[in-house]
């Protein structure tokens, strides 16, 4: 009995090994910002407040899959005005288009850590590749719930236009910057 | 240059009107449908200025420039191809309703099934009213041209102020369109420069076009669906103003006038109600 418990842990063990941690992104600490040249004056800042997503985590092989879908609807540049002009045709036009995502395809590591990932990004039915590069990252239990919890910095930039939003391009700039932080916990 | 062609006035105003006016002029003694193929150019011209000469991602309002587009090319070539005026008015339904399908279905088939029924109802009552409308005056030079140039500003006007700039363009850029063939029908005259011909395959466009961007800027904007009523009236008050006077010019002034004080206070409406700021 002892032998065939033996046998039974040690053909479970390096199959667990190989199998990354599953992550649920946590959307109450995670961010999907973006900034762009208002004219040319200055820069106009906003963010996305809805979004789901999930992660494979695993820094031994190092691996890691990241999935983020954005309710395309819920941009918010802080003025009420703007934001149905951003959801509208000239823009983003979530009404037909509802999310955006973006899916991992490729990371590379600086140790132990993830230094870059890159992804499709896919806005207005366009799937694009985009690196983003990881700024900062710990996993680790959250001293408060208990939970295994990874968190990740991340910025990367868009050519709009790449994605057919050319609406009052080049007055309203052609260059995105983005800016994700976002938190997974391990399901 | 660059920074003249990227300026929404030049791009949907002086830029299509002189291109319709040139092209209407240049070709009026050469074809008997020189307004049609003239707003054809000037549309064209246009949209690639606004739009940018790019089709992907094939979105809803770029499907509607290749409808409106095509709806251009057919009302200028189909009366040779299609010379029955049962089967035109069979061909107008056919393209209004697969064109309502293809632009819109994605996203009202989404909608809850109350909201998808009052949409087709909706559309269904919009496209007959506007086609009713514009069978009545499209023997009528001067009226057809009125009518199209105002409900195009109309409906230019009113999506500009309901938070799409370009749905709205492509409306101002169609009624500049139209204004600048009016022109050439003011200046030499004839039926060779006039869009109307009698024919009811000159109406698609008429229709086509406010009928799309009417309801993109309802469905992917935020025009109140309402808004179209007054609008879509524009025919129907062209058509009852008595029209007795040689000159061509008192009868286009006179044609335009409902059609300009309906389409200028729907979009004042509507631009009072959204309650615009500019500058954001």
């Amino acid at each position: 009995m002892k032998k065939i418990l033996l046998l039974g842990a040690l053909a479970i063990l390096p199959t667990k090994a190989l199998v990354a941690a599953e992550y649920t992104v946590d959307p109450s600490h995670t961010y999907v910002s973006f900034s762009v040249s208002h004219l040319g004056f200055s820069t106009m800042r906003g963010q996305f407040d809805r979004q789901t997503g999930s992660l494979e985590f695993d820094p031994a092989a190092k691996k890691a899959n990241v999935m983020i879908e954005i309710d395309a609807s819920s941009i918010d540049t802080g003025h009420d005005k703007r934001d149905a002009h951003l959801r509208g045709p000239d823009f983003i036009n979530t009404v037909e288009y509802p999310t955006i995502t973006f899916k991992s395809t490729n990371t590379t590591w600086n140790g132990d850590k993830p230094a870059t990932v890159t992804g499709d990004l896919t806005i207005l039915g366009v799937s694009k590749p985009v690196t983003l590069t990881i700024t900062a990252m710990k996993c680790g239990p959250n001293p408060f719930n208990k939970k295994e919890t990874c968190g990740f910095d991340a910025t990367g930039s868009i050519n709009r236009s790449d994605y057919g939003v050319t609406y009052g391009s080049p007055n309203i700039g052609e260059t995105l910057d983005l800016q994700i932080e976002f938190e997974a916990v391990k399901d | 240059m660059q920074q003249l062609l990227a300026r929404p006035e030049f791009q949907s105003a002086i830029i299509p009107f002189t291109a319709a006016l040139l092209v209407a002029l240049a070709l009026h003694k050469l074809n008997a449908r020189a307004g049609l193929w003239a707003l054809l150019v000037a549309f064209v011209v246009a949209a690639g200025l606004i739009n940018g000469l790019t089709l992907t991602p094939l979105t809803g309002t770029r499907k509607i420039i290749l409808l409106v587009v095509a709806s251009l090319a057919a009302a200028a070539l189909l009366p040779k191809i299609l010379p029955g005026q049962n089967l035109q008015r069979s061909a107008n339904s056919l393209v209004l309703a697969l064109g309502l399908l293809w632009v819109f279905w994605a996203v009202v088939a989404r909608m809850p099934t109350d909201a998808i029924l009052f949409f087709l109802v909706g559309a269904s009552a919009l496209v007959l009213v506007l086609q009713a409308g514009f069978e009545r005056i499209v023997s009528n030079p001067a009226q057809l041209q009125a009518a199209g140039l105002s409900l195009l500003l109309g409906v230019g006007l009113s999506a500009t102020a309901a938070a799409s700039a370009l749905l709205g363009q492509l409306g101002l850029a169609l009624a500049a369109g139209c204004g600048g063939a009016f022109l050439a029908w003011v200046i030499v005259g004839g039926a060779s420069v006039a869009t109307g011909l009698r024919q009811p395959i000159t109406t698609l466009p008429f229709v086509l076009a406010p009928v799309l961007l009417g309801l993109a800027a309802v469905l992917f904007a935020s025009l109140p669906w309402y808004a179209l009523i007054p609008l879509a009236a524009i025919p129907f008050a062209v058509s009852l103003v008595p029209l007795k006077f040689d000159s061509r010019f008192l009868r286009a002034l006179l044609a335009s006038l409902p059609g300009l004080v309906i389409a200028v206070s729907v979009a004042f409406w509507i631009w009072q109600t959204s309650a615009s700021d500019s500058g954001y």
